[in-house]
């Protein structure tokens, strides 16, 4: 089945950034989520919200939904033009991003239409995400966390 | 300081020494993982082609992006030289009162030096990306395009974090300093009242920049402050995200070998931005020509503006790797920052540091946009060696000795027959060397050099009559200096093996050098002269089934630079394109034939493949060797990377020469290998020579000779 080859590519590129992952059902996700100490939810396709302004002292942890995954890298794409998400994206310690299985495409030029239509009007931010904030800036050392999240788990709700 | 002592100066340097090798080798390993399963060439001439544009294409792409966000109130400038960049950038922060301004990485900002235009006008800019900030607290400029602090050590980070911060700093603790660094650039995100991004890629079909960036600070610098100035040069234009895309794909994988960065961003205008009054961002775009918009026209240059800044051009340049960013380059660093030196800041800028560069090649076959940057490189020494002029002594040599074949032939074997009381023979080898140099400088000391032969190649060819073996089927061999002078027996064994075939080997009736050492010394006439001798000297094409070169150089000669030089002369340009188009490696021609070898005895053999055997002839002979040696073939680690020999480049770059040198004889060793088989008289000279000087007892051998002696033809 070709989501599953693209599924496994996804999560061969995630696991090499350092990302978590998880595969689970919207029922076991909407149920454990709440155990976490989000301080920022935006889940539009489950209709969770819980709005934050980040701040200069950042926060804790995040809860974003992608608009697309994408398997040829690992990425998931985020419009995150809303400036509150976009905040608690940068500045989150821990983001976690979750995404319907549905929506894992598989390379990079299968988002063009998104990018083109998310930034025609007056003002537009997609961002591609791989992973945690990270630098090799020191003797090459991979070092994560320099300025945006220190860690990053991707969620992937195959029944959606 | 002139270029030598700087050069001397960072080889000198112990820490970038360590650092760039280090770097070297992870990064050729990375970058071949992240380009697995895809078609490199492909992807790049993707990039090559959708990058190939004239003045009057980019201009309508500039015009439909201006559009695109100027209708919605952004604004766009255009700025002629570096200088009016400066100054409208100044004046927006002073125009909002911001005395801090956030920068991410921009290569472009190097260029035209913002910092200290802005510092001058008491303004603050900050760098935030890890790197560059080092190097701003520190005073530095960066040494590469995506590593800019990778000159330093944990140890230096250390020092220079606790001189600015105040605190205590563990030297060892990485982590830790990262996090210094997070914090105190933190809270300059929030007080700037500027945020400057540069953009890897400009989408015209709506507007919207493209950022790559591992660090997330370019998401920072564009979000938080209420103002957002893009600087970007007019070349980072493209149609539509198709093309975007492209770009973004080998972006990485050819500069980190990562196979995305952690970030990649698309940042149209005015996106909502709560410090503001009426909410939205105050979007700036300052378009910067700084010369690029002249050279879009220009025939070759225009290549040069294909470039996307990845900076795998001195990943790979095996002289970039010996004296780091800070001397290889100017504000652009590595093979195209020699050349954009040469364009952006003038040739004068450029004239010393283009001399650097050995000819290896290296650039022009993994540059991701398809730039041939060793020939951009090879045009501008020429350009400069005729403005400037060349070394005196080297111009004499070429223009009464070289281009003169008969005087040349009738000085060398006067040499030949007096250097007997400085020559001896070398105990570990047998083979005949020069004792020692007269006057030699010290640091050209690092390797032995081959006597010359007593009696040239030619000479022997026609004596010992193997101008009388006929056949229908011929070949036509150009033997070049290096096999006339020094040595003929690799010629010869060549001769041997395909009369023994059944081939006729025809050679000129007078040896002409190729041109390629005036050619590399940056003098035009005099490489001219040599091409035209050299040329006039080859029998037709017509009679012979292949032109056969035992020096790829040579061979890379007749195929690629006398369609050059030859360009206004059409009888002659004829003839060096069908000539081109013969020219065969012997080992190609050899495997062409379909000759069966086996080996005789059991020694181990590894093999250095020379650059121009690979990159100007498409040729390795690592695949015959290793299926005739089986497990007596030993691959040699970097076996395409260049010895350092570049002919007359050895000595006028010696100590260059000699570190490159020495990496290739520590990979040589590790191999064990008893015989080093290469196939180019140079790199055997530059190889067998460092082996000799440091009394190591491997033996090295041309191919044809490795044939001769240690193969036999399968009946
Ligand atoms: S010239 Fe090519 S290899 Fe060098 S930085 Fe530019 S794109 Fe990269
Ligand atoms: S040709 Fe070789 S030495 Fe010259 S710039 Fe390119 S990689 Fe460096």
């Amino acid at each position: 089945m070709k989501v599953m080859k693209l599924l496994e590519q996804f999560l061969e590129k995630s696991t090499l950034v350092g990302n978590e992952n998880r595969l689970v059902t919207t029922v076991d996700f909407q149920n454990d989520f709440k155990r976490e100490d989000y301080e920022y939810i935006h889940l539009p396709g489950l209709n969770i919200f819980l709005d934050k302004q980040a701040g200069e002292a950042g926060i804790r942890r995040a809860l974003i939904e992608a608009d697309y995954a994408i398997a040829e890298t690992g990425s998931v794409v985020i419009d995150s033009c809303n400036e509150n998400l976009r905040l608690a994206s940068c500045l989150a310690e821990k983001l976690d991003v979750v995404f319907p299985l549905s929506k894992l495409v598989d390379n990079m030029h299968d988002v063009a239409d998104f990018l083109e239509e998310r930034t025609s009007e007056s003002g537009g931010y997609v961002a591609f995400i791989t992973g945690a904030s990270r630098t090799a800036d020191i003797e090459r050392v991979l070092t994560v966390g320099v300025h945006g999240p220190k860690e990053m788990t991707v969620i992937i709700l195959n029944d959606l | 300081m002139t270029i030598h002592t700087k050069i001397d100066e960072k080889l000198n340097d112990k820490v970038l020494y360590q650092n760039l090798k280090g770097f070297a080798t992870a990064y050729k390993a990375s970058k071949e993982n992240a380009y697995k399963g895809l078609d490199f060439e492909a992807l790049r001439t993707k990039v090559h082609d959708l990058k190939d544009r004239d003045l009057n294409k980019v201009m309508q792409q500039f015009n439909q992006f201006k559009e695109n966000v100027e209708k919605h109130g952004c604004k766009v400038f255009q700025a002629k030289t570096g200088d009016d960049a400066c100054r409208y950038i100044a004046d927006v922060m002073k125009s909002h009162g911001a005395k801090y301004m956030v920068k991410s990485k921009s290569m472009t900002s190097e260029e035209i030096q913002l910092n200290q235009y802005l510092e001058k006008e008491g303004l603050s800019p900050i760098e935030t990306d890890l790197g560059e900030w080092i190097l701003q607290i520190a005073n530095e400029h960066p040494s590469h395009m995506v590593m800019p602090a990778i000159h330093k050590t944990r140890q230096q980070v250390a020092k220079i974090f606790s001189d600015y911060t105040g605190e205590k700093v563990d030297p060892d603790d990485i982590k830790a300093m990262v996090e210094i660094a997070r914090r105190f650039l933190r809270e300059y995100y929030f007080k700037a009242g500027v945020g400057m991004t540069g953009a890897n890629v400009a989408v015209a079909s709506t507007g919207t920049i493209g950022l790559v960036t591992n660090e997330g600070n370019a998401r920072l610098s564009s979000t938080v402050p209420p103002v957002h100035i893009v600087l970007v040069g007019y070349e980072k234009l493209c149609d539509d995200f198709g093309q975007a895309l492209d770009i973004v794909r080998v972006l990485p994988k050819s500069a980190t070998g990562q196979i995305i960065t952690s970030y990649t961003t698309w940042i149209k205008g005015r996106t909502p931005s709560h410090k503001n009054a009426d909410g939205i961002k105050e979007t700036h775009y300052v378009f910067l020509d700084n010369g690029r918009l002249a050279f879009l026209e220009h025939p070759k240059f225009k290549e040069a503006l294909k470039c996307i800044r990845c900076g795998s051009c001195a990943n790979i340049c095996p002289a970039y790797e010996m004296v780091g960013g800070h001397v290889y380059g100017d504000r652009y660093i590595g093979s195209i920052g020699l050349i954009l030196t040469a364009l952006y800041q003038g040739d004068a800028a450029a004239k010393d540091i283009l001399k650097m560069c050995i000819g290896c090649r290296a650039c022009s076959f993994n540059c991701p946009s398809g730039i041939d940057l060793q020939t951009l490189i090879s045009d501008l020494k020429l350009v400069v060696g005729k403005k400037y002029g060349i070394n005196p002594v080297k111009k004499k040599v070429f223009k009464s000795v070289v281009a003169k074949p008969k005087r040349m032939k009738s000085l060398l074997s006067v040499g030949a027959n007096f250097q007997f009381p400085l020559t001896t023979t070398n105990k570990l080898n047998q083979e005949k060397i020069i004792k020692t140099v007269p006057m030699l400088p010290k640091e050209m000391d690092f390797r032995k050099f081959p006597a010359l032969a007593s009696k040239t190649f030619s000479k022997r060819f026609f004596k010992d009559g193997y101008d009388q073996f006929s056949s229908q089927r011929k070949v036509f061999f150009y033997p070049g200096c290096a096999i006339e002078y020094f040595y003929p027996e690799m010629g010869l064994a060549m001769v041997k093996l395909l009369q023994k075939s059944g081939i006729q080997v025809d050679i000129p009736k007078v040896a002409a050098c190729c041109g390629i050492p005036a050619i590399a010394s940056g003098d035009p006439d005099n490489a001219r002269t040599m091409i035209f001798n050299t040329l006039d000297k080859l029998n037709d094409a017509k009679d012979y089934e292949a032109l056969l070169v035992l020096c790829p150089t040579c061979g890379g000669a007749i195929k690629h630079e006398f369609l050059d030089f030859t360009k206004a002369d059409p009888d002659r340009y004829k003839k060096a394109s069908q000539l081109g188009q013969m020219v065969t490696p012997v080992g190609q021609f050899l495997e062409d034939q379909g000759i069966q070898f086996k080996v005789i005895g059991n020694k181990t053999v590894t093999y250095h493949t020379p650059c121009h055997d690979s990159r100007s002839l498409s040729y390795s002979a690592e695949a015959f060797l290793s299926s005739v040696l089986g497990e007596q073939f030993i691959p040699l680690t970097d076996s395409n990377v260049c010895c350092g020999f570049g002919g007359t480049y050895s000595l006028d770059f010696s100590s260059i020469s000699n570190g490159i040198l020495n990496k290739k004889i520590e990979n040589i060793e590790a191999t064990k290998a008893e015989i080093l088989v290469t196939d180019c008289p140079g790199c055997v000279m530059q190889i067998n020579g460092g082996l000799m000087h440091q009394k190591k007892a491997v033996k090295v051998m041309h191919l044809t000779e490795f044939i001769e002696n240690h193969l036999v033809v399968v009946e």
